[in-house]
């Protein structure tokens, strides 16, 4: 089933690159695929014990004399993580194109995009997490450059370099880290269970380090998030909504999976390290994004922030501290609820970034005022992801954040605590954001604003359900995630 | 099942929003429905002893449940919210009605999750519900800029404050491993002095006290109606709420109770003298909330929480009607300028009404509030005769501005009434003053002895030297009325605070975030232009080498060269591959590599040489990584 849903968005992808299909049908196509490949995902959610580590796991040879083999499977860990990435690679295809050239080969890549997307996040082979990694660079690389706006090709290279810089690091790590078993195996459950550099000398922190360094660019954390406001701002609304709800969560999801969970010791090591970092990514990210006047690069700061929030809490639940570890799986459940509840919220704000552009052509926010009359349905789909974003409790963030706050404050009690401090930052840029575009006097060039249509609305309404519906009821949610021990060392 | 308590008023208010404007008698009639069911169900709650229970989730529960005190308040914010609505009904712009008479149920709902909380979380999510609700209202004629400034302002302001409340749960959890109130009296040392000092911060800033108190003043821009809600029956009396709740667990964190008295009666002293210097009517009365709630803090400070809830209460009657009818002149004089008032014979019952609740400010027995107000001072003066002392010169500042704000509002004068309220209006403004008369009842021992709480025991003495002061105080703000003419002192605006931290903290802010977007762009970006910048060299290096080697290959280094050849080599191949697929490939199995490379060719710009410089070296790299890591 886990296959299908990788396989899925491949196949119709292909297709949609080979076969004279018209745009219209192209975009069917595309919603279609996507909708079975959620549908999919959530046939498997449906058969999930929480808790019983790796699930749904398929097999089958490929390399044996490498120890590489087709290997899908899910635990509480990337469940949550692909569910949402399957409804969001629907919402995003969904969302009408910005500009409506070459459909079919956008609805391809996107496709395409999202079989590597899925794939990363299912597979349970480290080799093919590499692949799958890189592929999905290439994927955003022609969306954001082809259909972007601006300087989307340099700023598409631009993302494409830094990434692929951090891509190489890490498979100099995964050799690196793979190279250590005998016989060679690729097979992640393998090598959390084997923990391949326990014990070791300098080397595993190198290794350690090439993760690190290269899911933090991914992330983005301080100081290598700056490829990440360009490539936001000039690309289309619905490839930036894939790229900061599902291929930041790559890299914090990598780091949980890889280095927390296959190099558990060193990662203990060197968590305050990477605490201190997310940390810094935290007020950095919010102060930035303070005095941004685009808003769509100040909501592209905000996601510095926020993953800022996840990657604390992943070093928290791998600092190993022992006495702690309620706390330990509070923050690595809070960490995964961050990245569920990220990916929703900031996806629904790029997608409402990208019906402004639709209509206006432009993001500053000077030029922006009393909106709040002409489109009263888009002011309430934003002020309900911004509320959202800046952590009002009864939605998804502040689950999550919650979470990890505690988390952190019981080993770390001065790192949480200055990080409370990006939560009032965060509160004020929202704010100034919702003020300046919805309120106040109107500028005359904004009389023929009309507000989201029908298609638009239904698709926020869908996003932002969850949010709400997760804010007030965590249980499920945090249920599946069920982190315990086993989560944080590995499916049991 | 104490849960419906706010979640029916968060609800129906969320629902009467959806509906829409109309008519003002089905929107008066939907949310004063609602209130009325707010409030059955918060006396079945109290009588029938409600509780509840919600699984948050990873080992997280929230809880709910009701003590004496806490019934009390949950019994009054509905009970004056019914009022407000009523009011807000007949008096709101038609335009946008449905929204605000929602949005002040949800704010009386998450009140109620606030003060039905049992545990820390709870707490805190009806907190910041509140904030939200705070915000939205303030800036509800969102056509101006400044009201929804003003909103961002407040909002901000008083989640500053809530990161305390982040801090005493972040506290509780870690010393004591769980949330509930209960686990507060578990802690020791350290993390209840954070649980302890976190709690004030967040009542501080919610209930205006020391430096959060301007928040109350740009809160002001929202409507009468909103003002009256957001001072009598939530938000800002939530601050005086949630220490009386919790002070039993917290007062013995050392140095607490010095602080909350510390806090409170500064706030009672500099709000006093701030809402005797005010010419703007909401203004004032603002000024005299941050006081009146100083007042509250002290009574904790003191160790009678429950004094502090009965003077909430006492206050939530007086000053509900308060703002109602300061909205009423506002509209009949066009301005809340106090001095262009004065609406005695053209206004007369409003006039008679607000007296009532006027005198209940200034604590003139018997009315109610007098009563909570001695208790105050019974038990200041336990604490020391100093304090007491202070308390009753805090008085003073009451009775003074009291009297002030009745006499230039509804003194003599000639003005003739822009508008006049309607009687529905008229009728919540009755029924609250009434009130004020009503809770008179507690200067009667036998109604005393029905309260589940300990009591100061007031000296006779002192009582006759704080009736001194009140009748002092009353004379001199009859006086100051009479006398007022030049503009208002600059220091009426806080004391100079707002400035204060516009000057020490907004601006130096804002300053150090454009700075930092400056470095973030000039100086983090360097690394990776960086990077490109010496790929770009080595590419250049890497031709020119290639240009000399044409010359004279031999006196090169034979590695060198065959680093060099390999990028060429590689760059030239992708290039002339894509090159080729698109254009000699157009049909078949190629067809969508072809589509790739165009892609490629029609992005590529003359950075794409250093992707391949940075790969080949990438590479190299590998090589040397694998060569040195099996050594």
């Amino acid at each position: 089933m886990l296959t299908l849903a990788v396989l899925l968005p491949f196949a119709a992808a292909a297709l949609l690159a080979f076969a004279p299909v018209p745009a219209g049908a192209s975009r069917a196509i595309a919603i279609a695929t996507a909708a079975l490949a959620l549908l999919a995902l959530v046939v498997v959610w449906a058969g999930f014990t929480p808790g019983a580590g790796f699930q749904a796991v398929t097999e089958a040879p490929w390399l044996p004399a490498l120890g590489v083999a087709w290997r899908v499977g899910v635990d509480g860990l990337s469940l949550p993580v692909a569910l949402m990435s399957g409804l969001l690679f629907v919402a995003a295809i969904a969302w009408p194109m910005e500009r409506e050239v070459n459909a079919r080969q956008y609805y391809a890549w996107f496709l395409f995009l999202e079989g590597a997307s899925l794939g990363l996040f299912l597979t349970l082979d480290l080799l093919l997490f590499y692949v799958f990694f890189d592929l999905s660079l290439v994927g955003m690389y022609f969306l954001i450059g082809r259909w972007g706006h601006g300087e989307a090709q340099r700023a598409a290279l631009k993302f494409f370099l830094y990434t692929l810089a951090g891509s190489l690091l890490i498979l100099l790590a995964i050799i690196a880290l793979v190279l250590m078993t005998d016989p060679l195996t690729f097979d992640m459950r393998e090598l959390i269970a084997l923990q391949p550099v326990a014990g070791m000398d300098v080397r595993a922190g190198l290794i350690l380090l090439g993760f690190v360094i290269g899911f933090a660019i991914k992330t983005p954390l301080f100081p290598v998030h700056t490829w990440l406001p360009p490539a936001h701002v000039d690309a289309p609304g619905p490839a930036s909504a894939i790229l900061a709800g599902v291929l930041l969560k790559m890299g914090v999801y990598g780091l949980a999976r890889i280095a927390m969970q296959m190099m558990r010791e060193t990662f203990a090591a060197w968590a305050l390290a990477i605490g201190i970092v997310a940390l810094i990514s935290i007020l950095w990210g919010s102060i930035v994004a303070f005095a941004q006047e685009n808003f769509k690069r100040r909501i592209a700061y905000t996601s510095v922030n926020h993953m800022g929030y996840a990657v604390l809490g992943i070093a928290v639940a791998g600092s190993a501290v022992t006495g702690h570890e309620a706390a330990r799986d509070l923050a690595l459940a809070g960490a995964v609820v961050e990245m569920v509840a990220h990916g929703l919220i900031t996806g629904a704000l790029f997608l409402i970034a990208g019906a402004f552009w639709a209509r206006t052509q432009d993001y500053e926010l000077d030029h922006y005022g009393g909106l709040a009359g002409n489109a009263p349905r888009m002011m309430a789909a934003m002020g309900l992801a911004s509320f959202a974003s800046l952590g009002l409790p009864g939605l998804a963030s502040f689950v999550a954040e919650v979470q990890i706050f505690i988390g952190a404050f019981a080993i770390w009690p001065w790192l949480a605590a200055l990080a409370l401090l990006g939560l009032i930052v965060t509160a004020a840029l929202f704010l100034g954001m919702l003020q300046r575009i919805f309120f106040g006097d109107r500028p005359p060039a904004l009389d023929g604003f009309t507000d989201l249509t029908r298609t638009e609305g239904c698709i926020l309404a869908a996003l932002l359900a969850l949010v709400v519906l997760i804010g007030v009821w965590p249980a499920w949610l945090l249920d599946m995630i069920a982190a315990g021990p086993a989560l944080a060392f590995g499916g049991g | 099942m104490l849960f419906a308590l706010s979640l029916f008023p968060a609800l129906a208010g969320l629902a009467i929003w959806a509906w829409g404007d109309g008519s003002r008698l089905r929107l008066g009639l939907m949310a004063g429905g609602a209130t009325v069911v707010t409030l059955l169900l918060a006396v079945l709650a109290a009588a029938q002893g409600w509780t509840g229970g919600f699984t948050w989730g990873a080992g997280l529960e929230l809880q709910l449940a009701l003590t004496p005190l806490s019934a009390a308040v949950a019994l009054t914010v509905p009970a004056v919210a019914l009022a407000v609505l009523v009011f807000a009904a007949a008096h709101d712009e038609a335009c946008g009605l449905a929204r605000l008479l929602g949005l002040m149920l949800v704010f009386c709902g998450a009140m109620e999750l606030a003060v039905t909380a049992a545990d820390l979380l709870s707490l805190l999510i009806g907190w910041e519900v509140m904030g939200f609700c705070s915000w939205a209202l303030i800036g509800h004629l969102w056509r101006d800029d400044a009201t929804m400034a003003s909103g961002r302002y407040a909002f901000v302001t008083t989640r500053l404050g809530d990161l305390g409340l982040f801090l005493a749960l972040m506290a509780t959890w870690r010393g004591a491993g769980a949330l509930d109130y209960a686990a507060l009296g578990r802690l020791d040392g350290l993390p209840l002095a954070l649980a302890a000092f976190g709690v004030l911060i967040a009542a501080g800033a919610k209930a205006g006290q020391g430096p959060f108190a301007p928040w109350l003043f740009r809160a002001m821009d929202g409507p009468s109606s909103v003002s009256a809600l957001l001072h009598a029956a939530t938000m800002v009396a939530a601050g005086a709420y949630l220490l009386a709740r919790l002070h039993p667990w917290l007062a013995s964190a050392p140095g607490w109770s010095g602080a909350v008295i510390a806090l409170g009666l500064a706030t009672a002293l500099a709000g006093g003298a701030v809402a005797v210097m005010q010419g703007h009517a909401k203004k004032l009365l603002a000024a005299s909330t941050s006081a009146q709630l100083g007042l509250m803090f002290v009574a904790v400070g003191a160790g009678y929480p429950g004094v502090a809830v009965a003077h909430q209460v006492a206050h939530a009657a007086l000053k509900a009607p308060l703002f109602l009818s300061a909205g009423i002149a506002g509209d009949a004089a066009g301005t809340y300028r106090l001095r262009a008032m004065g609406f005695l014979r053209t206004l007369p019952w409003v006039a008679g009404l607000t007296a009532l609740a006027a005198l209940a400010l200034a604590a003139v027995p018997p009315l109610g509030a007098a009563w909570s107000k001695e208790q105050i001072t019974a038990a200041a003066g336990h604490e020391s005769l100093w304090l007491g002392l202070a308390v009753m010169v805090a008085g003073a500042f009451s009775a003074a501005y009291a009297a002030r704000f009745w006499w230039l509002a509804y003194g003599p004068g000639d003005v003739l009434p822009k508008a006049r309220p309607r009687w529905s209006g008229m009728a919540a403004l009755g029924a609250l003053a009434l009130a004020c008369l009503g809770l008179g009842l507690l200067w009667l021992p036998p109604v005393q002895d029905t309260l589940p709480m300990r009591l100061p025991e007031g000296k006779p003495l002192e009582i006759a030297v704080s009736l001194t002061l009140l009748a002092v105080g009353l004379l001199a703000g009859l006086t100051l009325a009479r006398r007022e003419t030049a503009p208002e002192p600059r220091a009426a605006d806080w004391l100079g605070l707002p400035a204060l931290i516009e000057r020490g903290i907004i601006r130096p802010f804002e300053r150090l975030a454009a700075l930092a977007a400056r470095l973030d762009d000039a100086v983090l970006d360097a690394i990776p232009r960086g990077a490109a910048t010496g790929a770009r060299h080595v590419a250049r290096g890497g031709r020119r080498a290639w240009g000399a080697m044409q010359a004279d290959r031999d006196i090169f280094n034979a590695a060198v060269w065959q680093v060099a050849a390999m990028t060429r080599a590689v760059a030239r191949r992708s290039d002339g591959a894509g090159e080729t697929l698109c254009d000699g490939l157009p049909e078949g199995a190629a067809r969508i590599t072809g589509r790739s490379g165009a892609d490629a060719r029609r992005l590529q710009t003359g950075l794409s040489h250093h992707y391949y410089a940075i790969f080949g070296i990438g590479a190299l790299l590998a090589i040397l990584m694998l060569i040195f890591g099996k050594a």
